[in-house]
């Protein structure tokens, strides 16, 4: 076993993912198979390492410093949850939480 | 046809083909709408042609769901570059098409507003995640559609559906209003009932965009040189992409593709790409440590259906929202991507897939560089399965995209052809090109499609 | 036996890079707008925007860490740090990790206790704001503004090289002088351009490793770093002579008591999964534009402050206060080459013009009637009393210094029979003195010389009262 229950609450609090307890067995027996099947990367002798690959540019393309935002169809009020002049509202972080 | 009689006409068809569960958002009235500007636009590469967009490509006209509850109600403020782009060439929005969640799925099975029917056997899936885009092309209900790809979910449901599926090289295509799944992967991509169609619609949709920095700063895609014929041609057959226990059909129809492929004058060579069994398993850790990320934003704060009140506490607030917005795949990848980028499990899995990535990208490169100017290998390893058949087991799932995904970590330019039947059910052949050669691949697909028998058993 | 404690301090600073337009995205970063109107599908973390960095934020970054005599990385790499929060809108923030922009500087400062100190820059990183949270709008909710989300930073870290509070606020006035010399940002703890997190920790004089440290956050001036880190190194010294032990934590300034307190602890808050964004391909600079923006990078306070010492023949006091903003100095130079002498310059500019400047941050009298001024005090026009006077008119309502002082009856009375007839009033009025003076006592020359310049109103030259005394007592 590569996961346990303990593994999965774990990165359910940093991903912000609530996880019943009905689920919980079911899904850590499914992300122990697939980290156990994922794991076979480690079998790769590790003399073949290479520097990480990505498809796009080798440079990024940098923006002029121009005033220009994509322009919105729709004020953020069209489609916010809940919004109360003009500010995006959620139920209050304790203040000690502040990051 | 002027674009109003075909938005008509398309109107039916999308009325008629109701049964398949293909389309999210449409209307007769929007489709009306589109018409008129085509008709103001006049001319255009895709003058009067309507196509589906897969509804993880935005537009400011109706609903974007990604076929997720987290997304319920939420209209974007923007317009996809490719929508614009699309429009631009004449072209016409003839509705959102469903998909697997977030596009995370092979079947589309996963979708919050249920699956897609394959357009020839209601009881099987019609691959994924583009499955919506996929069936309504398949059905005839239109003639082109937008999809889009992380790893195969184009080109796997075009096998599938027996179709055009056409995956561009990664940075042709601009993402800005395609929403991010796996960022180094996705590729807006797309399906077509021919191959001169889907080049015409790559070709419009391409090009640089200063909105997406991993855009190239390239041209759009130049119309292919039509050929008559392959003379002159090396076609590597990778040895790995044709193992022993390959499903017989499967091979049969492979075996029939590169008999016509010596016929039409090209040299076959066998290749090897070494690393391709690392493939999905690396796929299976970049793609949902990519994915954890980019699904943050759905946290229920800014936009999307948010499942707590104001007097609730804003830690439940994105646990339910998220929690219950997601569906099971969804989570499921965000735990795994989550915990590859943990503390203490980064180097093992996310630094180390990152390694293989390069090696799976410099065997392609490897092969190309000997000479070998396109690679051919089948598109699935199997035909269109039964809906529920691999929902059990999230492997399973992901062993269907074997054949996809390599390409997919390479950045690689790709599409799928009909190249036959197995009893009843579409078999696709995969083409895969050099980097930035999609055109010399779509005018070697546009020589075989020509000569194949795409609807003829092989065997 | 009683320890001697050591404090060790390295300061996280984040300044905003002055730009027009936010770092990934061309929204404006104008300050005090109506909320959520400078914001864009980018900035707001809605689904399918994609972020393109702004070239000017990474032209200052660079002059920022050529400035602090970093070493520029010609690769640097976006990273992204997620984590869960109402004012981050895609869920993580764009910033730079295991290969940040620049490393391995210097900001050069003057410790109140140890003299001249090179405090050791580990990094300097670009990265992104977060929006603004605002807990006390409404009862029970958080409201948040994304006005300044996705605002271009640079963090500059600090090596822990810094042994007391009073050390800290000294690296944090010097780095802002070099930042604003540089034209880097206008570092405004007030407008929140400039924002400190400080880490604190304290070990036994002697001792080479280094204590648990604590980070101290929610300072909102430099006299509250101090007054801050005061309180904590008080609290952690407290702590281990009570037998107690220093936990690594992070803590609030409450700037109405004077006292931290610890944050509630975020378990797990310290794993941020930091990974290389995929939708930005590596920030690559060129070798040859690095050496670009370093001659672009105009003169910086330690090298203006010699060449105004050594060009004006200054004292190193002056050269100092005249070189602590770009603006006084230019203001200094200009007078001087109006035709103004230079000590007499400094000495006016410091004297009056910058009592104006850091009233109304501008220099309200321009450098040539400024020149005029110290013309007509050096060539005995006016007295420099009287010319306090014109400054303070010129000042508040302009004009000419002459003129001026002509009409405020300032200008100084040469006329011999006018100065014979004050002269011949004091000699009458004070003949004990007059006694005196004539018996030897010389100093008296001084009383006389008062009560002829009070006799006149201050209007008489007190070269020429002199002339005419000496004639008329010998
Ligand atoms: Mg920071
Ligand atoms: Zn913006």
């Amino acid at each position: 076993m590569k996961i346990s229950k303990q593994d999965v609450l774990h990165v359910a609090r940093l991903a912000e993912l609530a996880v019943d307890d009905a689920e919980l067995e079911t899904l850590t027996g499914q992300l122990d198979r697939i980290v156990e099947y994922v794991a076979q990367l480690e079998a790769l002798p590790s003399e073949q390492t290479a520097t990480s690959f990505h498809p796009g540019p080798a440079a990024v393309r940098l923006r002029a410093d121009v005033v220009a935002p994509v322009p919105l169809a729709r004020p953020p009020e069209a489609f916010a949850p809940a919004m109360r002049d003009g500010l995006f509202v959620v139920p209050r972080l304790g203040a000690q939480e502040d990051a | 046809m002027t674009p109003s009689t075909v938005a008509v006409q398309t109107a039916e068809r999308l009325t008629a083909a109701a049964g398949l569960n293909a389309t999210l958002d449409w209307s007769p009235e929007l489709l009306a709408t589109e018409a008129t500007a085509a008709e103001a636009i006049g001319a255009g590469a895709l003058h009067g042609m309507a196509l589906a967009v897969k509804d993880n490509i935005v537009t400011a006209e109706q609903p974007t769901t990604c076929a997720s509850k987290i997304l319920e109600g939420y209209q974007s403020p923007f317009t996809a570059t490719a929508v614009n782009r699309l429009r631009a060439a004449g072209g016409m929005v003839a509705c959102k098409a469903n998909l697997d969640e977030f596009a995370m799925g092979s079947s589309t099975e996963h979708s919050a507003y249920g699956r897609v029917l394959h357009p020839m056997n209601p009881d099987l899936v019609p691959g994924g995640s583009s499955g919506g885009s996929a069936a309504l092309v398949a059905a005839g209900v239109v003639p082109a559609a937008l999809g889009s790809e992380t790893g195969g979910s184009v080109r796997q449901p075009a096998s599938f559906c027996g179709i055009v599926g056409v995956k561009p090289s990664y940075g042709l295509v601009s993402r800005w209003g395609l929403v991010a799944f796996g960022s180094s992967l996705d590729c807006i991509s797309v399906f077509g009932d021919t191959v001169a169609r889907s080049a015409r619609v790559l070709e419009a949709i391409s090009g640089h965009d200063p909105q997406d920095a991993t855009t190239f700063e390239r041209e759009p895609l130049a119309p292919f040189v039509p050929r008559t014929d392959l003379k002159g041609l090396r076609v590597g057959l990778p040895k790995e992409y044709f193992p022993d226990d390959l499903d017989p059909a499967i091979r049969a129809g492979c075996n029939r593709t590169i008999a016509l492929l010596r016929e039409l004058g090209a040299e076959l060579v066998e290749v090897s790409l070494p690393h391709t069994a690392y493939a999905v398993p690396t796929y299976y850790v970049l793609n949902p440590a990519e994915a954890a990320a980019n699904l943050a934003r759905f946290d229920g704060v800014r936009y999307g259906a948010r499942r707590v009140g104001l007097a609730g506490d804003l830690r439940a607030l994105y646990q339910a929202t998220r929690g219950q917005g997601f569906g099971p795949e969804v989570r499921r990848r965000i735990l795994v991507g989550t915990y590859v980028l943990s503390a203490g499990y980064y180097d093992a899995y996310y630094a180390r897939a990152q390694q293989v990535r390069r090696h799976l990208a410099l065997d392609f490169q490897n092969a190309f560089a000997a000479g070998v100017d396109l690679l051919f290998t089948p598109t699935t390893p199997s035909t269109a399965f039964a809906a529920g058949a691999n929902t059990g087991d999230p492997v399973a799932m992901y062993l269907a995209d074997v054949f996809v995904c390599a390409v997919s970590l390479a950045g690689l330019p790709a599409l799928s052809i009909p190249i036959g039947r197995d009893q009843g059910l579409p078999i696709g052949g995969q083409l895969i090109a050099p980097f930035m050669q999609d055109g010399a691949m779509l005018a070697a697909a546009d020589v075989m499609e020509r000569h194949l028998d795409a609807t003829g058993e092989v065997r | 036996m009683t320890t001697t404690w050591e404090t060790v301090v390295g300061l996280e600073v984040h300044v905003q890079l002055a730009t027009a337009s936010k770092m990934f995205c061309g929204c404006s970063t104008t300050f005090g707008e109506a909320p959520n109107t400078n914001v864009c599908p980018v900035c707001l973390g809605l689904p399918g925007a994609l972020p393109v960095p702004n070239e000017q934020a990474i032209r200052l970054a660079t002059r920022a860490a050529l400035a602090l005599e970093c070493t520029v990385h010609e690769t640097s790499v976006f990273a992204r740090k997620n984590y869960f929060y109402p004012d981050l809108p895609k869920g993580y923030q764009i910033s730079q990790f295991d290969q940040p922009l620049a490393t391995g500087g210097v900001l050069r400062c003057e410790s109140p206790d140890r003299g001249p100190l090179a405090v050791g820059i580990t990094r300097l990183h670009v990265e992104e704001d977060a929006g603004k949270s605002l807990h006390d709008r409404f009862p029970g909710l958080t409201a948040v503004d994304l006005n300044r989300a996705g605002v271009p930073l640079a963090e500059i870290v600090s090596e822990p090289d810094l042994r007391s509070p009073a050390e800290a606020r000294a690296y944090l006035t010097a780095i802002r002088q070099l930042l604003v010399f540089a034209g880097i940002s206008d570092c405004s703890m007030e407008k929140g351009s400039l924002r400190v997190d400080a880490n604190l920790s304290v070990r036994p004089m002697g001792q080479t490793t280094l204590g648990t440290r604590t980070e101290v956050k929610n300072m909102n001036s430099f006299a509250n770093v101090e007054r801050a880190l005061e309180a904590e190194r008080a609290r952690q010294i407290a702590l281990i002579e009570g037998g107690g032990r220093v936990q690594q934590v992070s803590l609030l300034f409450n700037a109405a008591t004077g006292e931290v307190r610890p944050m509630r602890s975020k378990e797990d808050s310290h794993d941020y999964r930091y990974f290389p964004d995929p939708d930005l391909p590596p920030l690559i600079v060129t070798q040859a534009w690095i050496e670009g923006e370093r001659s672009a990078l105009p003169e910086l306070p330690d090298a203006m402050r010699a060449r105004l010492a050594s060009q004006y023949g200054l004292s190193a006091y002056d050269a100092g206060v005249l070189s602590g903003e770009v603006a006084i100095a230019r203001y200094f130079e200009a007078v001087v080459a109006a035709g103004a002498e230079a000590k007499a310059s400094a000495n006016w500019i410091m004297g009056e013009a910058l009592t104006d400047w850091n009233v109304l941050e501008r220099f309200p009298v321009n450098p040539g009637i400024m020149a005029g001024l110290i013309a007509l005090v050096a060539n005995g026009t006016v007295s420099h009393q009287a010319g306090r006077k014109v400054y303070t008119e010129l000042s508040a309502r302009g004009g000419d210094p002459l003129a001026v002082a002509q009409h405020l009856g300032l200008v100084q009375v040469r006329d011999e029979s006018a100065l014979e007839t004050w002269v011949d009033e004091v000699l009458a009025a004070c003949p004990a003195e007059v006694g005196r003076f004539k018996g030897g006592e010389a100093k008296l020359m001084g009383f006389l010389t008062g009560q002829v310049m009070r006799r006149s109103g201050g209007k008489a030259d007190p070269k020429g009262i002199q002339v005419v005394l000496v004639r008329k007592l010998s």
